[in-house]
C-alpha cells in the first residue's frame, strides 16, 4: 500500500507553491593569497559574494556530508594549512541569520581574531589563491502545487535539491526570519511541533537529499 | 589470501581487498600470461551518433532539473544566438558546440554556429597566440597582428550578426567584435584557453578587442583577468550521453579488457591521456612501481596517437623504456575516435589517476570522476575545482604522494568508493553538459534582461 495513503487527506488552508532557483556565477575583482588580503576582500567585497561563499556553495556540494560548510573555511584549511581558523569558520550555520551582511560580519570577525592571535598567519602566502565569485540568481517555477498535506509530501520527493535549497536554506534571507518556508508553511496549516523540527534538522551534517528524507520523515509522523 | 588462486579466478570485477600482495608470491609470477605492448585501433573514424535530445538526460539528471531548463528557456523563446568559433570537427570547444547548440535549439533558442576560415598563415599565427597565452615566449610583429585582423575581416563581411547574442569563442575570431553595429545585440568572449600567466605582447593586442565585448566567460577562477566587462564563470563540462561518457555493457567493458590482456581480477590503476610530459607519464610510472612494493596492481597508460608530435614519440618511447619488461603495464597508443574503448578502460579501473604537472581544466579527471572511480590527481589547474581533496578525491603535489594514495586507496576500499560516489554527485551537479546548457540559458536571460511568465 502507498504509504502516503495514511497521511491527512484535508485541503490545505493555502497552497503550497514549489518554487526552485537557479544562479550564474560570476568572477569577481577582488582574490586574497594571505589571510590579511582575505580580511580585507571580505570587508569590500559585494553581499552576492558572501551569499555565494557561504550559502549557494552549500547547493553545489550538497553531495558531501562532512569537511564542507563554506568556502572560506576550505581554503582556511587547504589552501593556508591553518586547521584552527577553517574549523572556526566552519562552524558558522548559515541557518542562524537572516541578513548577509551579518555574516559577513561575523566572517570578518572571526578571520580578524585569529590574524590578532597568530600574526604570523596572517601575511603567510596560501598555496592557492581564494578567488570571489558572486551569484545572480533568478528564481523559476516549478510543475508543484501542494493543495494537501499528501501531496506536498509527495511533491516534497519529486522536486529538484535545487529548490529544496531555494525553500530550506535560502529562504531566510527572503523572509528574514530564522525559518524557512515549509515551516512556515507547516505553522500556517497548524503544524507546529513539524514546524519547529524542520528547523532543528542538520544540514551540515547530511547530504540535502538526506535532508530532503528527514524533512519527508517529519511530516509524515506529524500526519499519522 | 592467495593472489595465485584470484589471478586464475573468473571474477571479473578487481576487489580492492584483493590489492594487498600476499608475502612470499610474486603478482608478476602468479598472474595469467598477458601482452604489454603497444595496442593500436586501425581503421577510419566511425560517422558521429546523432546528437542526443533532452529527454534522453532524463534518466541522468532526472524530471525536475529539466523541468527547469524549460522554464529558464521561456522567457528565451524566439531569442537568437550565433556562435562563431575556428574549427567544426576537432578539438574541445567543437565537441562541446555540438552537444550544446541542438539542446539550445531543443529548448526553443534560434541558435546558429559559424565557423571562420583562414590561410595557414592565419591559422600559424593563432596557433601561436595560443601558446603565447598559456604563457610562451612570442614576439608580436606588425605583419602578424595585420594577417590577424585581416583574416577576421574578411570573416566579418562574411558572416551576418542579426542574432540578438553574438558568442565569439576563442582568441582566433576575437577581432569580429569588430562587426558590432548600431543594433542592440549582445556579444560574449568565451575564452576556453587557460589566460592565468598570459603572454604580455599578445594579451595587450587581444585585451582591448576583449573589452568591447559585454560579457566574458573563462573556464576557472584563476584564468581570469583583469577587465571593465562583466567575467563569468562556465566549467567544462562533459557529455554524460557521448561514446566516452555514457553507460556501456559489461560485456563490451570484459571484451577490451581481454583484448589487450588486463585481468580484472587483480587491481587497475589508469591515467588516461596523451604521451606529453605536462601530463607526467613518467611520474605515473614510477609511482606506480613504488605502489607495487605494496599492494599488487596494473597500470594502463592509454593517450592519443603521437605519430604528429615529434616530442610525443619521444615521451612514449621513454615510458616504454621505463616499463621495461614489466608484464603488468600496457602502454596502449589510441587514434582518437577511440571514446569508446576509453570509456571501457575508464570503468574497467580500481583507480584513475592523473598526475599532470600542468592542466587546463583535465576533462579526463570529469570523466573518471562521473564513472564513480576513485580518483588521485595532481592539484594544478582546474583539478582542485573537481576533485576536493579526501571528499570527492585526492591531490597529490609529487610521484611519492601519488604512490601512497594509490596504496591507502587500494587498501581502504570502503573510503575509495565513498570518495568515487562523492566524486560521481560533483559532477553531476557542476560540470555535465546539461548544467553548462543552464549556464547558458542564465546569461542570455541576464544579458537580454529577459523575464519569465
Amino acid at each position: 500500500m502507498n504509504e502516503s495513503a495514511n497521511l491527512d487527506q484535508r485541503e490545505a488552508k493555502k497552497p503550497f507553491y514549489f518554487n526552485t532557483s537557479a544562479s550564474l556565477l560570476r568572477i569577481g575583482q577582488e582574490k586574497a593569497t594571505t589571510l590579511s588580503e582575505l580580511l580585507h576582500a571580505l570587508h569590500t567585497c559585494s553581499s552576492d559574494s558572501i551569499f555565494q561563499h557561504t550559502f549557494r556553495t552549500l547547493q553545489e556540494h550538497h553531495f558531501i556530508r562532512e569537511g564542507f560548510s563554506n568556502d572560506f573555511a576550505h581554503w582556511a584549511f587547504s589552501a593556508c594549512n591553518e586547521p584552527g581558523l577553517a574549523e572556526r569558520l566552519a562552524s558558522l550555520d548559515v541557518r542562524e541569520y537572516t541578513d548577509v551582511g551579518d555574516i559577513r560580519q561575523k566572517i570578518e570577525e572571526i578571520v580578524a581574531g585569529y590574524i590578532e592571535a597568530n600574526p604570523a598567519s596572517g601575511e603567510r602566502r596560501s598555496r592557492e589563491p581564494f578567488y570571489f565569485c558572486a551569484s545572480e540568481t533568478v528564481v523559476l517555477p516549478t510543475p508543484f502545487v501542494a493543495h494537501s498535506m499528501q501531496q506536498f509530501v509527495e511533491d516534497l520527493s519529486r522536486v529538484s535539491l535545487h529548490s529544496i535549497h531555494h525553500h530550506f536554506i535560502e529562504a531566510r534571507l527572503r523572509l528574514k526570519l530564522n525559518s524557512n518556508d515549509f515551516s512556515q508553511w507547516l505553522q500556517e496549516e497548524d503544524l507546529p511541533e513539524a514546524a519547529a523540527k524542520l528547523n532543528r534538522i542538520d544540514i551540515y551534517t547530511a547530504t540535502l537529499e538526506d535532508v530532503r528524507r528527514q524533512i519527508i520523515l517529519v511530516v509524515k509522523r506529524a500526519l499519522v | 589470501m592467495d593472489t595465485t588462486n584470484i589471478s586464475s579466478s573468473p571474477i571479473h570485477t578487481a576487489s580492492y581487498s584483493d590489492a594487498v600482495v600476499d608475502s612470499g608470491v610474486s603478482p608478476v609470477d602468479a598472474g595469467p600470461k598477458r601482452r604489454r605492448t603497444d595496442f593500436h585501433l586501425d581503421g577510419a573514424p566511425p560517422p558521429p551518433p546523432p546528437p542526443p535530445r533532452l529527454l534522453d538526460y532524463e534518466p541522468i539528471i532526472g524530471q525536475a532539473v529539466l523541468d527547469e531548463l524549460r522554464y529558464l528557456a521561456e522567457a528565451l523563446q524566439g531569442k537568437s544566438v550565433k556562435m562563431v568559433n575556428s574549427t567544426a570537427m576537432g578539438g574541445g570547444v567543437a565537441e562541446m558546440l555540438n552537444s550544446l547548440v541542438p539542446l539550445i535549439v531543443e529548448l526553443g533558442v534560434v541558435t546558429h554556429w559559424d565557423v571562420i576560415t583562414g590561410d595557414n598563415d592565419f591559422f600559424e599565427i593563432t596557433k601561436a597566440f595560443h601558446n603565447a597565452l598559456h604563457g610562451g615566449e612570442y614576439h608580436l610583429t606588425r605583419k602578424t597582428q595585420e594577417i590577424f585582423l585581416q583574416t577576421n575581416e574578411q570573416n566579418r563581411k562574411r558572416m551576418q550578426f542579426d542574432e540578438d547574442v553574438i558568442v565569439i569563442h576563442d582568441p582566433q575570431p576575437a577581432a569580429m567584435i569588430d562587426g558590432r553595429d548600431a543594433r542592440d545585440s549582445k556579444w560574449v568572449w568565451r575564452c576556453h584557453i587557460d589566460l592565468s600567466n598570459p603572454n604580455p605582447e599578445v594579451w595587450s593586442f587581444l585585451k582591448p578587442m576583449v573589452e568591447r565585448f559585454d560579457a566574458a566567460i573563462f573556464s576557472s577562477q584563476s584564468f581570469a583577468q583583469r577587465l571593465s566587462v562583466p567575467q563569468y564563470l562556465f566549467y567544462p563540462c562533459i557529455d554524460a550521453l557521448s561514446e566516452k561518457n555514457k553507460e556501456i555493457d559489461e560485456s563490451y567493458i570484459q571484451q577490451i579488457c581481454d583484448d589487450y590482456g588486463i585481468d580484472r581480477s587483480r587491481p587497475v590503476v589508469t591515467q588516461i591521456s596523451r604521451f606529453d610530459r605536462l601530463k607526467d607519464p613518467l611520474g605515473v610510472v614510477k609511482a606506480y612501481q613504488m605502489a607495487k612494493k605494496y599492494v599488487d596492481l596494473q597500470l594502463v597508460l592509454a593517450g592519443g596517437s603521437a605519430s604528429d608530435d615529434p616530442e610525443g614519440a619521444q615521451v612514449l618511447a621513454e615510458v616504454e623504456d621505463a616499463a621495461a619488461n614489466d608484464p603488468d603495464i600496457f602502454i596502449l597508443n589510441l587514434p582518437p575516435w577511440s571514446g569508446l574503448q576509453i570509456n571501457a578502460l575508464q570503468r574497467a579501473s580500481t583507480i584513475i589517476v592523473q598526475k599532470s604537472l600542468r592542466e587546463g581544466f583535465g576533462l579526463t579527471v570529469t570523466e573518471a570522476l562521473w564513472k564513480s572511480k576513485p580518483t588521485v590527481a595532481s592539484a594544478v589547474g582546474g583539478i582542485p575545482n573537481q576533485v576536493i581533496h579526501k571528499l570527492t578525491g585526492v591531490l597529490v603535489h609529487s610521484v611519492e604522494g601519488c604512490a601512497y594514495q594509490i596504496r591507502y586507496l587500494l587498501t581502504h576500499p570502503d573510503h575509495a568508493r565513498q570518495l568515487g560516489k562523492n566524486g560521481h554527485e560533483h559532477v553531476k551537479e557542476n560540470f555535465l553538459m546539461t548544467t553548462n546548457v543552464k549556464r547558458w540559458l542564465l546569461l542570455l536571460r541576464f544579458l537580454l534582461k529577459a523575464k519569465g511568465k
